[in-house]
């Protein structure tokens, strides 16, 4: 009976050649997730400011989509997107396409709610002085409450960016080239998924490592008026 | 021109009590693995903040470990990957479960770690005082200030791991999605049977967060 279990021979020597291939994987997974965030900062702060807004009929939508949303997994999304919707509506989604949207719809409603609370943190006597200057609401909003609330908000903001990271992975399911997408069909090509999963998973927590490095010198530099 | 897409409703409705059994398998492994993460969790929130460096980095090195490494990854590797090489097949649960239970357990040390750290000192000097061991002022005094503090973030954890659960039927975990995927197969009609899970899910986060809201109420000090 022992005998059967055959001892199980790694195969590291793989790894360099993988490490090529992953490279590409890499790019997508960073196009993909660069998109998203770009796409759901901006509109997790139309959100923000609807939610934030005097109209009733704003807020009450902007309240319906943060809570509609968030309560949803991204892989529920990617499916229904990619398969559900395309079908219901007749549109073809490429992959990439339906995954941007997936990751957008989910963390917009996550980053409108961290906008919130950051721009509500902003000291109101700032808005008060704005105002009594003469700044125009415009003016008011872009120059004095945002940058501030900008600065509350960063490092929430950051671990989104790292959560896009990480989720973005889902998206392979539905056939992207991205970094689990190539370990995937890779697995099926060597055969070793336990050296292959373990190189993949160095390859997010690297890139996970970076970004929060990188914000974190970013933080200092934002926060260098602040004592 | 595709053709005109035709709803039905009737596939998934009557899969009705195969979706319930799969969301109920979602539910079954969210909590196992929710525990699970939280026992862990206090185990290495203690070593994290127990003072001494060879015990203090590796819990730190852990929780950045596992806290950079999407969920999806774990799955594989688990099922896959540490299956071939200790040469212990998991079941498709099994692993789901450790994957979560591991993943979770990286956020929930962090939420003791700081819960722990919160809870007043004058009440650890308090129980010294008043001759408790050190086991006794943990376990009666801290920790259950600990938990109550914790209890907000830790709801939030739970909230997250049911939403990761949906991605167990990747590894052929046979949870409501699965169900749902197995009709899209059958009928041809993908639309119906993920916007099913998609409220099924809805409906479970908020019967959650009803459950933690009534806890922590009960719990809150008058």
């Amino acid at each position: 009976m022992i005998a059967a279990i055959v001892a199980y021979a790694f195969r590291w020597s793989i790894i360099p050649s993988a490490i090529g291939e992953l490279g590409h994987g890499v790019k997508v997974t960073l196009i993909l997730s660069g998109i998203s965030t770009v796409l759901s900062l901006a509109l997790g702060l139309v959100v923000a400011l609807c939610r934030m807004s005097g109209l009733r009929l704003l807020r009450y939508g902007a309240y319906v989509y943060i809570q509609v949303f968030r309560a949803l997994s991204l892989y529920i999304y990617v499916l229904w997107i990619y398969f559900g919707i395309a079908a219901g509506i007749g549109v073809n989604f490429s992959p990439l396409t339906a995954g941007v949207i997936a990751l957008t719809v989910l963390n917009s409603a996550y980053m409108a709610e961290i906008y919130r609370s950051a721009l509500d943190a902003v000291d109101p006597g700032q808005r008060e002085a704005a105002l009594s200057l003469g700044f125009g609401r415009r003016h008011r909003f872009f120059t004095i409450v945002f940058p501030q609330g900008f600065r509350v908000a960063f490092p929430s903001l950051v671990n989104q960016l790292v959560d896009i990271v990480k989720d973005s992975s889902i998206i392979a399911i539905i056939g992207t080239t991205d970094l689990m997408g190539v370990t995937n069909q890779l697995v099926s090509y060597y055969r070793a998924p336990f050296e292959l999963y373990t190189l993949v998973g160095f390859f997010y927590l690297t890139i996970v490592l970076v970004i929060s490095g990188a914000a974190a010198l970013v933080e200092r530099r934002l926060n260098r008026h602040v004592h | 021109m595709p053709l005109a897409y035709q709803i039905n409703w009737t596939p998934v409705l009557d899969h009705k009590h195969a979706f319930l059994v799969g969301a109920w398998i979602n539910v079954w492994i969210t909590l196992i693995s929710f525990f699970l993460a939280c026992v862990l969790g206090i185990a290495i929130a203690l070593l994290r903040n127990s003072g001494l460096r060879l015990l203090s980095w590796p819990a730190f090195a852990y929780v950045q470990l596992v806290r950079g490494v999407p969920l999806l990854v774990f799955l594989y590797w688990v099922y896959f990957g540490v299956a071939i090489v200790s040469g212990v097949a998991f079941t498709s649960s099994q692993a789901a479960i450790i994957a979560l239970t591991v993943t979770g357990s990286a956020y929930t040390a962090e939420i003791f770690r700081a819960a722990i750290t919160s809870v007043d000192r004058g009440h650890v000097e308090a129980a010294t005082a008043l001759g408790f061991t050190r086991r006794a002022s943990f376990r009666h005094v801290v920790l259950p200030q600990a938990f109550r503090i914790a209890l907000p973030p830790l709801g939030n954890i739970l909230i997250g791991l049911l939403k990761g659960s949906t991605l167990i039927s990747i590894i052929g975990v046979a949870d409501m999605l699965y169900v749902a995927q197995q009709i899209n197969l059958d009928y041809f009609t993908p639309f119906e049977p993920f916007t099913a899970v998609a409220v099924i899910l809805i409906v479970l986060v908020a019967i959650f967060s009803l459950i933690l809201t009534g806890i922590e109420r009960f719990l809150r000090l008058p």
